[in-house]
């Protein structure tokens, strides 16, 4: 299939897109709205994650860290000084943040600036090892930003948190960081950065003798994927109001853990696929934990049997699937036509 | 500070530094063979502390009874897990192994939580446990010092295990060449079994301890203390089990002193375990006793 | 290309282990030259420390005029060395041009952004790598199996595929680390032809290591012979073939001189 025509059908299909959006935005119920919201902030979360574990092969334990820098960030500059005030009633918040005060758009843009930098910090640290080590380190960063956000008082009002934020946040930002984030980091995946991402996950030592400088290479990505991760991050905390540093531990990694995985490592349909259903199913699940009425029975909810589910369907994916839904591919234009393009032929008498 | 009062955090930053080691040495010998994290080994100690709970008030055993009780059924827990969870994937790639590691930990916490409840439950600590010697000004716990001499006595019978017998040699074997042992027709698998199976009694010894030291227990009191043996079994080089216990007294000490001596972090004193992982990563991966890395 | 690589006096020790001893080479534009030796002799060691990915306990690697003793190998690669390995190193899951496609990713004109924005600049990149990768495939005569994953392909385009994918680094000497270890005799003649063609090219140096005295014999110009870490013997094929020391080394026979 010609380029062209694959840039129309993108162009076709986002259009399509929108157009259901505001279908939802004008016609839908408030849960409804908060559920395509949810949807739309785990896909750009699970397409940044992906690009780390999937595309370049390291295990990345530490997103909550990032996803919790953008989140304060983007918190702290949108705040009216006022706002702030009656947050911080233990110690008032620094200078100058008790006096900044920006729009929404700048705030989520430095969500993803400054989760970007702390990615850049500790890359340092971080790219210097790999396999378990990469992963305890990673874990350890996320842990240790949790930990900072929880007793930086004067920053981010400790285990408070932030109350009061304006939900800023509506199908057209979510969904189209969404889209932008799928796009860019598609296209990124599918250059020749991206094999050379790949070549490293293959086999480093060969990668690095083809000429490919690992450390700048996963830096980029890393930047990137917390990039994207902040500014969600950001999208988060206008969504749901209010921020805490208990929002953002090591579940909220397990969680895109899952996506990943079940959607399938190193494919950016499967992280897309994989945020669709969590998402989806977080809520659908919601039901075992309620008390449901079966005919004259009342089955009591069981709270937390939400997370056992999952845990098991990781589990199985993991023992039994390990490649998960889409594997390493792509859904692609090419696949989609080759369908038609089969059925067509049949059609056709001989 | 007064001298007493320094002397009490060293005897508490020992006796907290006991259990770490207890519990990081599960951590080092599976590392050691199978070269994995095992995640959910810090779940371990909530396991053992319920059916110590358990053992007391629905099966009325004396706490002498009902703690070696705990201790073999959390043995035999982590011989499951590691038939169930490790086992199918001998031959997998890293990540798949961490994954399933993580996955196990989630299920076993949540599994609890569904099954027990989340509300905190106090833990019977025995008389035997709970006098108290005063010294001078010193107050301690007796079970401040007995867990110190229980954690030695436990490591000493484990040395004796891996270091002269049949058995410990082929866990030492299977940690140098996992391949080359098993080419020499020993039973692999019965051999990993035998290390989860002591890794995991220790670890509940340790959390039987713990659950005395800190008597509230719910179903994810082992996720820090896990993460922090981790580091523990990190720092003193992982794969070598005198390191786990000289890397988890370390880190009991250096948690209770630097609280101690600065009192104003102390809020930050989770964080210090992770930066000290950190800083060991990166200027001395191998951790002290230095134990080749696996590349 | 007058191109000149050098290595004088390196040793390479690992603990108390000497794998490498005192050793010095010089290997001039165009020439072709072979490097044997008994298993364990310390080869594929000197051919990790030429390529960054050792680092010589003493000694001093030049090449063009410039120290690389102590630059990685990925910008030793940039440099204008390329290697083959010994145990077959290819991306397995990516398909065969892509393996190719990888080598060109150091030169590549565009930035990240440049990619992930789609920008013009980045296409004509994208393209330029993707038409010299299949050149380069063609040559070869494995254009057919471009899009074939790389793991796929019968023992004998592997290897092949590995040579194609260090050539593609644009290097100005080659290094081939068994070669043909595994191949017929046929598939070895139609390397020593390919081999044959890449010289008549572009004029690279290239030093292999071999197993396969024939071959050997019959491709290079000079030959280096080393054993316990040192050399022993160097000539032209003639002379090593009647040299003593060197059939004894691979024979095992005469008690020879070892410090």
């Amino acid at each position: 299939m010609s380029d062209k025509s694959k840039f129309r059908l993108n162009a076709a299909s986002v259009i399509l897109l929108f157009g259901i959006l505001f279908l939802f935005s004008r016609y839908g119920s408030g849960y409804q709205l908060r559920i395509l919201n949810n949807i739309a902030i785990f896909i750009t979360l699970a397409v940044s994650y992906n690009l780390i574990n999937g595309t370049c092969g390291l295990l990345h334990l530490g997103p909550n860290g990032f996803i919790a820098v953008g989140a304060y960030t983007s918190a702290l500059l949108s705040m009216t000084p006022a706002e702030k005030q009656l947050n911080f009633i233990i110690s008032g918040v620094i200078w100058p943040l008790s006096v900044i005060h920006v729009p929404f758009v700048v705030s989520l843009i430095a969500a993803g600036v400054a989760a970007a930098f702390f990615a850049f910090l500790i890359s340092f640290p971080v790219l210097r090892v790999r396999g378990d080590y990469l992963a305890i380190v990673t874990l350890g960063f996320g842990e240790v930003i949790r930990v900072l956000c929880n007793a930086g008082q004067s920053i981010t009002n400790g285990p408070l948190g932030l109350k009061g934020l304006q939900p800023y946040t509506n199908l057209w930002w979510s969904w189209g960081v969404a889209t932008l984030a799928v796009v860019l980091i598609q296209r990124l995946t599918d250059s020749n950065f991206g094999l050379a991402m790949k070549a490293i996950r293959e086999d480093e030592t060969a990668a690095r003798a083809m000429g490919v400088d690992p450390f700048r290479r996963l830096m980029v990505a890393f930047l990137i994927s917390a990039f994207f991760s902040g500014i969600a991050g950001g999208l988060l905390a206008h969504l749901i109001t209010t921020i805490s540093p208990g929002l953002f531990t090591f579940f909220l990694t397990f969680n895109l853990l899952i996506m990943i995985v079940v959607g399938g490592l190193g494919s950016t349909t499967g992280a897309v696929i994989g945020a669709m259903l969590f998402s989806w199913g977080g809520e659908a699940l919601r039901v075992v934990e309620q008390p449901m009425e079966i005919g004259p029975f009342l089955i009591p909810g069981i709270p937390g049997m939400r997370m056992v589910i999952f845990s098991l369907i990781l589990m199985l994916v993991i023992l039994f699937a390990r490649k998960g839904i889409m594997g390493r591919n792509e859904l692609s234009w090419d696949y989609v036509a080759s369908k038609f393009a089969r059925s067509k032929v049949m059609e056709t008498p001989r | 500070m007064s001298l007493t009062l320094f002397l009490q955090q060293i005897i508490n930053g020992i006796s907290l530094g006991s259990l770490y080691a207890l519990i990081a040495i599960g951590y080092t010998m599976v590392y050691g063979i199978l070269r994995l994290i095992n995640f959910a080994h810090g779940d371990l100690l909530m396991v053992a502390a319920y059916v110590a709970i358990y053992g007391i008030s629905l099966l009325s055993l004396p706490w002498y009874l009902a703690f070696p009780f705990a201790i073999i059924v959390t043995g035999v827990i982590g011989i499951l897990l590691d038939r169930v969870a490790y086992r199918p994937l001998r031959g997998a790639p890293r990540i798949s192994l961490l994954i399933s590691a993580i996955g196990a930990s989630f299920l076993m916490e949540n599994l609890a939580l569904v099954l027990i409840g989340g509300v905190a439950q106090p833990f019977p600590r025995p008389a035997f446990f709970s006098h108290v010697i005063d010294v001078g000004n010193l107050h301690i716990l007796v079970l401040t010092i007995y867990s110190p001499i229980i954690t030695l006595l436990l490591v000493l019978g484990l040395l004796f295990i891996v270091f002269r017998t049949k058995t410990g040699k082929a866990m030492r074997a299977a940690s140098l060449d996992f391949e080359a042992t098993r080419l020499m027709g020993i039973n692999l698998d019965r051999i990993i079994a035998i290390t989860f199976l002591l890794g995991s009694s220790l670890a509940a010894a340790g959390g039987l301890m713990w659950a005395m030291k800190y008597p509230q227990i719910n179903p994810f009191m082992g996720v820090l203390p896990g993460l922090k043996a981790f580091i523990a079994a990190v720092v003193g080089g992982i794969g070598n089990i005198v390191g786990a216990v000289l890397g988890g007294f370390l880190l009991g000490l250096c948690e209770i002193l630097i609280v101690a001596l600065l009192p104003d972090l102390a809020e930050y004193r989770d964080a210090f375990a992770f930066l000290i992982l950190i800083v060991v990563l990166l200027f001395k991966p191998t951790g002290i006793m230095g134990e080749p890395l696996a590349s | 290309m007058n191109s000149l690589f050098q290595m004088r006096h390196v040793t390479k020790k690992f603990g108390g282990l000497e794998a490498v001893s005192d050793f010095s080479i010089t290997l001039k534009g165009g020439e072709l030259v072979g490097l044997i030796g008994p298993n364990g002799a310390g080869k594929t060691t000197t051919f990790n420390m030429m390529t960054g990915m050792l680092r010589p306990t003493e000694g001093e690697i030049t090449w063009n005029g410039e120290n690389i003793t102590r630059v990685p190998s990925h910008l030793i690669t940039a440099r204008g060395i390329a290697r083959t390995f010994q145990n077959i190193r290819l991306f397995g899951d990516m398909s065969v041009v892509e393996n190719v496609m990888v080598s060109c990713h150091y030169s590549i004109g565009s930035s990240f952004l440049a990619a992930m924005l789609g920008l013009p600049k980045h296409r004509k990149e994208e393209r330029r790598i993707r038409e010299h990768s299949i050149k380069c495939l063609e040559e070869a005569g494995l254009g057919r199996f471009a899009f074939e994953k790389a793991q796929n392909l019968p023992y004998g385009l592997q290897r092949k595929l590995e040579i194609v994918r260090a050539i593609a680094t644009g290097p100005g000497m080659l290094l081939l680390d068994e070669p043909v270890a595994g191949m017929n005799p046929t598939e070895k003649i139609e390397l020593s032809v390919f081999i044959h063609r890449i010289r008549e090219k572009s004029g690279i140096t290239i030093l292999l290591i071999e197993h396969d005295m024939k071959f050997v014999m019959s491709m290079c110009q000079r030959i280096r012979v080393m054993n316990y870490g040192r050399t022993i013997a160097e000539g032209t094929p003639e002379e090593i073939r009647s040299n003593l020391e060197v059939i004894s080394a691979y024979l095992g026979g005469a008690p020879h001189a070892q410090d």
